[in-house]
């Protein structure tokens, strides 16, 4: 009965399981394994996932930059999870933000694009790098070439991301089912109050209605300033708090190097 | 999806019925392939999370969980053409960023007790255990040759009299500076 549901759902599975068996094999051990099987792995395990579980949608250009977009995201992701030098996970990492910030200009969201490269790239990375280099001088250490509980871990994931896929795909067939496109890139009570009425319902009902303007920096700021205020208030506060943690938590400078 | 076991179809049927404005909980394919690509940075990272041993790829890691979750919430806000995801997003960045601060001080703080950034180090957060030490052993130690501090010098000098003498005479030399009764 299992095995019967889990074929019925290879849609998902076997990318999942492909996918497991790729990051399981690329975490650094003690064994010599040639990485080029597990990229070899992670690529049938992208392709399939793209074949089976993502839909192509009507636009190719958007098809086009999502798939560039996403691939990189992942592709980077998973060196940055797997590579055995810390220098060469953080700028991995780096790659992976501007893959997200790729997927953000898609979900029209610009300003949050720029916002995230410039804090992610220009802040994190290089305070990450500056770590790294002050801490591990003599390159990779030897507990960067071990992993811990590989395969113990890589399925506990695979089990975590199946239900959450799962889950995703019963979302879609029930939006196939239930008569509304499912091509449409927005629901269809919204698209009725938004033809009907020339405004999108605001979700608190204190909120000014206003034009769509999705994604543009004026928007954005209205919704932060307006429906937002006290929790950017909230925000900016932690920012100020976190600054002084870190301040009173980092080593002095007199007691030691570094 | 026909043999699908109904104890497992019940909470997404029960989620589904419970949206907001929506009759059977459709988000389009569209923004599932967003969703998708979230889960999938989310799991990486929550692979790297928990099996890299250095202090600095976990943070990396955590990262790597936070830009999955973002990818989702901008999803969303394009789904319902507001800001609020857009907006969520901007406090996700500035958590990661307060994150990012105290995590690296934290890590700086650790690296200079023990000179590394494995997180083995750290399994147990108080001292190994001491040495039980016997009456035998102390009788069958050998006596270490026992060495004074050395002092820092601080203070003034003292004044000493001019003909170099020892400390005695200084003493005396104080002494017979009183005045006699």
């Amino acid at each position: 009965m299992l095995m019967e549901w889990l074929i019925a759902q290879s849609a998902f599975v076997l990318p999942l399981l492909v996918g497991g068996l790729a990051v399981a094999w690329l975490l650094p051990s003690r064994l010599p394994k040639p990485p080029i099987v597990g990229y070899a792995l992670g690529i049938i395990a992208v392709a399939l996932l793209y074949s089976g579980f993502i839909p192509a949608e009507t636009s190719d250009l958007r098809n086009l930059l999502f798939t560039v977009f996403s691939l990189t995201a992942v592709l980077a992701a998973t060196l940055t999870v797997t590579s055995g030098n810390p220098v060469y996970s953080a700028l991995w990492f780096a790659v992976a933000t501007l893959g997200v910030c790729g997927l953000f200009m898609l979900n029209s969201a610009p300003f949050l694009a720029a916002a995230t490269v410039i804090v992610y790239a220009g802040a994190i990375i290089v305070t990450f790098a500056f770590v790294i280099m002050l801490a591990q001088q003599g390159g990779s250490a030897g507990y960067d070439r071990r992993a811990e509980h590989p395969i113990l871990v890589t399925l506990f994931s695979m089990v975590m991301l199946g239900s959450l896929l799962f889950g995703l795909q019963e979302t879609r067939r029930l939006a196939t089912a239930g008569g509304s496109e499912a091509g449409s890139m927005r629901p269809a009570v919204l698209v009725t109050s938004a033809a009907g009425l020339g405004f999108d319902r605001a979700p608190n009902p204190f909120s000014v209605s206003q034009e769509n303007d999705l994604g543009s920096l004026r928007g954005v700021g209205r919704s932060l300033f307006t429906d937002y205020l006290y929790a950017s208030e909230l925000a900016g506060t932690v920012l100020l708090i976190a600054t002084i943690g870190a301040i009173a938590v980092a080593p002095r400078r007199s007691r030691g190097t570094l | 999806m026909t043999s699908l076991p109904c104890w497992m179809m019940m909470p997404i049927l029960a989620a589904a019925e419970t949206l907001p404005g929506m009759s059977a909980g459709a988000f389009s394919g569209d923004t599932i392939r967003f969703l998708v690509i979230g889960a999938i940075l989310f799991a990486l990272g929550m692979v790297g999370f928990l099996t890299r041993r250095n202090l600095i790829l976990m943070m990396i890691s955590a990262e790597l969980m936070l830009h999955g979750v973002a990818i989702n919430l901008t999803a969303f806000s394009q789904f319902y053409q507001n800001h609020d995801g857009q907006a969520f997003t901007i406090f996700v960045l500035t958590v990661a960023g307060c994150e990012a601060g105290l995590g690296l001080a934290i890590v700086l703080g650790l690296y200079q007790r023990k000179k590394s950034l494995d997180i083995r180090e750290w399994t147990t957060l108080g001292e190994g255990p001491t040495p039980t030490i016997s009456v035998e052993d102390l009788h069958q130690a050998e006596v270490l040759p026992v060495t004074q501090p050395r002092l820092t010098p601080a203070g003034l000098v003292p004044k000493l009299p001019a003909d170099g003498g020892s400390v005695g005479s200084y003493a005396g030399a104080v002494s017979s500076g009183a005045p006699k009764s």
